[in-house]
């Protein structure tokens, strides 16, 4: 019985968990659940996970939650996942998971709530709290410093001085990808100044091809349709700003 | 050359580690940084922890930090720690991951975000937020229910249906036990329709004495200490009330 993987691809640690079946040529088969039209609330889906989010696994009769617990579940009980991804060294492993509990707290909480608040919101039709939209910006840029100052400060191609990606640098990047979602010129102001951040993701980007940008073309659509949006928004304004003006001349 | 482990007691996470060494015979040095006291801010401590944050630990040259993988390595690390801690199983072992997973964007961020926005605000030298506390305390009652409606589904005395406490019944207990702090009407209010919850704690309390009891007795202090400042404060109030009518006759 085939591993299942219940996703949504614009949920940043659903996206992680599909790559990384990808890459390790993980046989799998994928669920499709659409947060924004509320599938991950359903009775149904309560049976495979009772906290109803996702991602979400079943493994024969194993049923498992929490992104980063299926990360290093996979990463264990299927052959042929190489050491780098989650190393048997218990000091190496222990590293890792540091990172992964700071990012609940840090990077994930800054990064998706900013998001959400500014821009996800609005599509899936929630209401936006733009005071929690600066809080978590706030946070959002004191993480993205430390992961240059701390992170990646062994200047390897990876988290913690690694030279091959681990389940880290796969979580962190995917939440980051989240921001491409965002008006340009916030984004650049978020990640503009941290180009050792860029340059990281960049390589962990190039190190999960093509699966990574495969994953990633949902949310690389949505991306598109916010920008036509938003400049068909800008156009009206501008026209209506042309009329102000003809009118105040009247 | 001894394990040590910086530590504030006063810190949920931080009592975790200790009470997690004292009941499993590690041998280790504690020193203290005190929060309130802005100890865990000084240029020496972000030698040890460049995140600036307790618990860490250093075991030999190897440091470490975030509470959960702090657990984790002190598991696998020092020999006779019983298996049911961390079990080797990885069934067990994930469905632990996913416990502590959980925690960081659940109930971590209920007990200790609505204790410093109600109580530990002016001895940390931070504004009180109503906002902010009324926000973790929905946080907090519904992460209560979680524990209570899937956690501890199976009717063992500890979490996930064990009979025997692992890191992630410490963790959570720890964060719990934060609110001993508050008002005890406050907290009455917010544990008082959880019965599970406080069987589960009461157990994992017993599990681990006296070390549970010894690590908190600073909490406690602390505790009796605002117990007073209210008791004074609703005198005061009081004796200002049977002032008034005598200035306002003048």
């Amino acid at each position: 019985m085939k591993l299942k993987v219940y996703a949504d691809r614009m949920s940043q640690p659903s996206r992680a968990v599909l790559i990384f079946c990808k890459v390790n040529r993980i046989d799998y088969e994928e669920i499709r659940l659409d947060i924004s039209k509320g599938q991950h609330l359903t009775p149904e889906f309560a049976e495979i996970n009772p906290m109803n989010q996702l991602p979400a696994i079943v493994d024969g009769r194993f049923k498992l939650f929490e992104s980063h617990a299926i990360l290093i579940y996979l990463a264990c009980a299927f052959p042929g996942v190489a050491d780098h991804w989650y190393p048997a060294d218990l000091f190496k492993r222990s590293k890792i998971h540091s990172v992964l509990d700071w990012h609940h707290s840090n990077l994930r909480r800054g990064a998706a709530v900013y998001v959400m608040n500014t821009t996800i919101a609005h599509v899936i039709g929630r209401p936006s709290n733009p005071q929690a939209a600066a809080e978590a910006e706030k946070l959002l840029s004191s993480s993205l410093s430390k992961i240059e100052s701390i992170w990646l400060k062994g200047n390897g191609r990876f988290l913690l001085g690694g030279n091959q990606p681990s389940i880290a640098d796969l979580s962190l990047v995917c939440e980051l990808m989240q921001l491409e979602v965002l008006d340009e010129k916030d984004r650049m102001r978020l990640l503009g100044p941290h180009k050792k951040v860029q340059q990281w993701i960049e390589n962990t980007r190039n190190a999960m091809q093509p699966h990574f940008d495969e994953v990633h073309k949902v949310l690389m659509k949505v991306k598109e349709k916010l920008q036509n949006q938003r400049l068909k928004e800008a156009n009206k304004a501008g026209r209506s700003d042309m009329k102000k003006q003809l009118i105040s001349r009247i | 050359m001894k394990l040590k482990v910086y530590a504030d007691r006063m810190s949920q996470p931080s009592r975790a580690a200790l009470i997690f060494c004292k009941v499993n015979g590690i041998d280790y040095e504690e020193i203290r940084v005190d929060i309130s006291k802005r100890q865990h801010l000084t240029p020496e401590f972000a030698e040890i922890n460049p995140m600036q944050q307790v618990p860490a630990i250093v075991d030999g040259r190897f440091k470490l930090f975030e509470s959960h993988a702090i657990l984790i390595y002190l598991a696998c690390a020092f020999p006779g720690v019983a298996d049911h801690w961390y079990p080797a199983d990885v069934f067990k072992r994930s469905k632990i991951h996913s416990v502590l997973d959980w925690h960081h964007s659940n109930l971590r961020r209920g007990p200790a975000s609505y204790v410093r926005n109600t109580t530990l605000a002016p001895a940390l030298g931070l504004p009180l937020n109503p906002q902010s506390a009324a926000e973790a305390e929905k946080f907090l009652s519904s992460s209560l229910s979680k524990i209570e409606s899937v956690w501890l589904k199976d009717n063992g005395p500890f979490l996930l249906g064990g009979n025997q406490p692992s890191i992630a019944d410490l963790s959570l207990a720890c964060d719990i036990l934060q609110l001993e702090v508050l008002d005890e009407e406050d907290r009455t209010r917010l544990l008082g329709p959880h019965k599970k919850v406080q069987q589960w704690i009461e157990n994992t309390k017993n599990a681990t004495q006296p070390h549970f009891d010894e690590v908190h007795k600073i909490l406690m202090k602390a505790k009796e200490k605002h117990q007073n400042q209210r008791l004074k404060a609703a005198n005061n109030g009081g004796r200002s009330d049977m002032e008034k009518p005598s200035h306002s006759r003048m």
